[in-house]
């Protein structure tokens, strides 16, 4: 697979860029500029590791096809976009279609494996991610140029918003904007309707929630679809930032993974959480390379993980994830 | 003779020892696996150089999965970064059996090659109890993040240092010859199959006494639960350091063996895709079977192949050879969805299988057949207040 070239490439590039800042305390605006900065691409990142936290907090499955699914279904939206259609009009199209597709995948290829041994349903997200990879780069990306995704038609991507104490781009402000409209969405939907409730039920106790009368199946299928579309929205937003390719999602899901291992799996603001304090981190430390001062930028990955096993090993199950209680 | 010809053929003729009624019960099993390494010792002979290296691999790999096994099959941590030690016991059996003249803090004398192998593996355990005791923290889907993140970061650190690993281009060795006495009888490609083979088959050996030791009985005690493990007064936390360093042995000495077949060890040679497929060929394999983890690298390096055949079957050659990977997933998927226990498990089942059972199966073949009917009647009733859930027929 040409993947695995491609994400070397894609695993380097982000510290590639060794600038000489100043210091924080001479310009305190690009020290801002860099943290806003860095919340708007964290808050993408806690997008798609939203999508993973929803779905492992349902049926206990790591979806590793997460950023793939997004992937193919911005690519969709891509195609739309060429044919002259509304961006708003394309935005909730490729919403529903991911949540088909999510909804489409839980009842095909995960509902078989569940129940079985517990490794199962890793290796058809594994087989997931390969198919959906694979069908997009037959479809959009064989051996192209990346393709340039507009942003919203609220915010460019190349005009700056000046907010006082940091400059960040408008579509970064956008990115936020819509990262605080799903959280309050998500909010609204588990906290405050008869659905949201059981859907947490089917979470927390499958059994007991069939014997309440949920229909435990369709809230996982529900579940899914959901946790597709979180991911579509994560996708559409970070596509004008770093453009359509094979390898754009492989760049986002690492640090999306991290994000929601960070803020605990079970935990959906934790992901949240998680994503923003990786993507301010991120942002800083190639701004000012105070983190890998040591080491050098080259190796400012390897420094970052082990800072989230540093983390991981303080809090064995994230920041804001429940401890398992163990019985015999 | 043609490769897959000469695969039917052992597995026909390890099927037939396994159950020869002349053969005394209790030797069938040993007979039948003699008979499959006698036929897999002939086949380098006969499938041409290409089928040779790549069985040459799936041994490598076989290595790598037996170890991987051990920690995941039998002691249930997960592991997606094992490729990291595979990575450092190449990196350690190049630097060995290099003279190093530039390297002033280091023995100039080069190791012999045996000896530079075993070293690999102690080396590489060393790594894998290192990694060991922070895991004793993390389970689950948590420690399959932060393993990954192992091979994640090592290519860097590779890279970095390049005094001792020659940075980003790696190191290239010499390959070790055959030995005099073999010489006349081997190829290259050959001598390189059997070397595999042989570590193969004695890692396997070793693999097998471990399980059925008392080592073997506790990481099973731990996998299936830690709690009634600590009753029983099993030493939790040591046994599992103890599954995560064989089975980085393991894993350094696939290394060595794959570093002195291909001549090449570079930081990326091991990626992130092939140290996650490992995962994958353990699971297709069969958890918790040393058979399991072989068939595994089988199907590891021969799944991308067959999938390429039958893709440009289905889809016509150009389309095909872009396709193959859809096909690759979709048989991953399938596979697990047909036999959740993986290969191994799906062979263990057929071995139980009865002429008395196939006859019951064929007897309730109509039931089953309404029963399935009626689980999918959903679909086409569309009566309002019929079909699934509502409990009338």
């Amino acid at each position: 697979m040409d993947v695995l070239a491609s994400l070397a490439t894609a695993l380097s590039s982000p510290a590639a860029t060794f600038l000489a800042a100043d210091p924080p305390w001479e310009n305190p605006d690009l020290f801002f500029s860099q943290v806003v900065a860095g919340m708007a691409t964290g808050s993408i990142y806690g997008l798609i590791a939203l999508g993973i936290v929803l779905i492992y907090r349902s049926t206990d499955v790591i979806n590793f096809a997460q950023g793939e699914m997004a992937l193919f279904v911005t690519f969709v939206g891509w195609s739309m976009i060429q044919a002259d259609v509304n961006y708003w009009i394309v935005f909730f199209l490729v919403l529903a279609l991911a949540g088909a597709i999510g909804a489409l995948v839980e009842r095909t290829v995960i509902r078989p494996v569940e129940g079985g041994p517990v490794l199962n349903p890793v290796i058809v997200t594994l087989g997931l991610f390969v198919v959906f990879n694979s069908l997009t780069a037959f479809i959009w990306a064989q051996g192209q140029l990346p393709k340039g995704y507009p942003a919203t038609p609220l915010g460019s991507h190349l005009k700056a918003v000046d907010l006082g104490f940091a400059r960040i781009t408008e579509h970064q402000l956008m990115v936020l904007v819509i990262a605080v409209i799903v959280m309050l969405a998500l909010y609204l939907l588990f906290n405050h309707t008869k659905l949201g409730l059981a859907m947490r039920a089917t979470a927390q106790n499958p059994q007991a929630a069939r014997l309440m009368g949920i229909n435990v199946g369709q809230m996982l299928m529900l579940g899914w679809a959901l946790s597709a579309m979180v991911g579509a929205v994560g996708g559409i937003l970070v596509a004008p930032i770093l453009f359509l390719d094979l390898v754009t999602m492989l760049r986002v899901i690492l640090f999306a993974f991290a994000a929601a291992v960070l803020g605990g799996l079970d935990s959906p603001p934790g992901a949240m959480v998680g994503g923003i304090i990786i993507g301010i981190v991120q942002n800083v430390a190639s701004t000012y390379s105070f983190g890998p001062v040591f080491f050098g930028p080259e190796l400012s990955l390897p420094v970052a993980l082990l800072v989230l096993v540093a983390i991981l090993l303080v809090r064995p199950t994230g920041l804001f994830g429940r401890r398992a209680v163990r019985r015999v | 003779m043609g490769f897959w010809w000469a695969i039917a053929i052992a597995v026909a003729a390890a099927a037939t020892v396994r159950f020869a009624p002349v053969i005394p019960r209790r030797w069938r099993v040993l007979a039948s696996l003699a008979v499959l390494l006698l036929v897999v010792c002939w086949m380098p002979f006969t499938v041409g150089t290409f089928k040779t290296s790549q069985m040459t691999t799936v041994a490598t790999w076989g290595i790598v999965a037996i170890g991987l096994n051990l920690l995941t099959g039998y002691n249930g941590q997960i592991s997606l970064g094992h490729g990291a030690f595979v990575t450092i016991g190449a990196y350690a059996v190049a630097i060995l059996t290099d003279s190093k003249e530039h390297l002033g803090f280091v023995d100039a004398s080069a190791w012999p090659f045996w000896a530079a192998i075993v070293a690999g593996g102690f080396i590489a355990a060393a790594f894998g109890f290192a990694v060991g005791v922070p895991a004793l923290r993390l389970s689950g889907p948590y420690l399959a993040v932060a393993s990954l993140g192992l091979v994640i970061a090592l290519p860097p650190v590779l890279a970095k240092y390049d005094g001792l690993t020659g940075g980003r281009l790696g190191i290239r060795e010499p390959q070790p010859p055959p030995p005099g006495f073999l010489a006349d009888l081997l190829n290259r490609d050959q001598w390189f199959f059997f070397l595999a083979l042989t570590t193969l088959v004695l890692m396997a050996l070793l693999a097998w006494l471990i399980v059925r030791s008392r080592w073997g009985r506790a990481f099973i005690a731990v996998r299936d639960s830690e709690v009634a493990a600590m009753a029983a007064g099993i030493p939790v936390a040591q046994y599992k350091v103890m599954a995560y360093t064989i089975s980085a042995f393991y894993g350094g000495i696939a290394g060595g063996i794959f570093m002195s077949t291909i001549g090449l060890i570079t930081p990326e040679s091991i990626g992130i895709i092939l140290s996650i497929n490992y995962f994958t060929a353990i699971v297709i394999g069969g958890l918790g079977s040393i058979m399991g983890s072989i068939i595994g690298g089988f199907v590891l390096v021969f799944l991308p192949d067959l999938s390429t055949d039958l893709a440009t079957g289905i889809f016509g050659d150009r389309q095909g050879k872009q396709l193959w990977p859809t096909i690759y997933g979709a048989v991953l998927i399938g596979v697990i969805i047909l036999m959740p226990h993986g290969i191994a498990g799906a062979v263990h089942r057929l071995s139980r299988l009865r002429p008395a059972h196939v006859a019951e199966a064929i007897h309730g073949l109509p039931k089953a057949l309404r029963q399935t009917a009626e689980r999918f009647s959903w679909a086409w009733d569309i009566r309002p207040g019929r079909g699934k859930g509502t409990g009338e027929p």
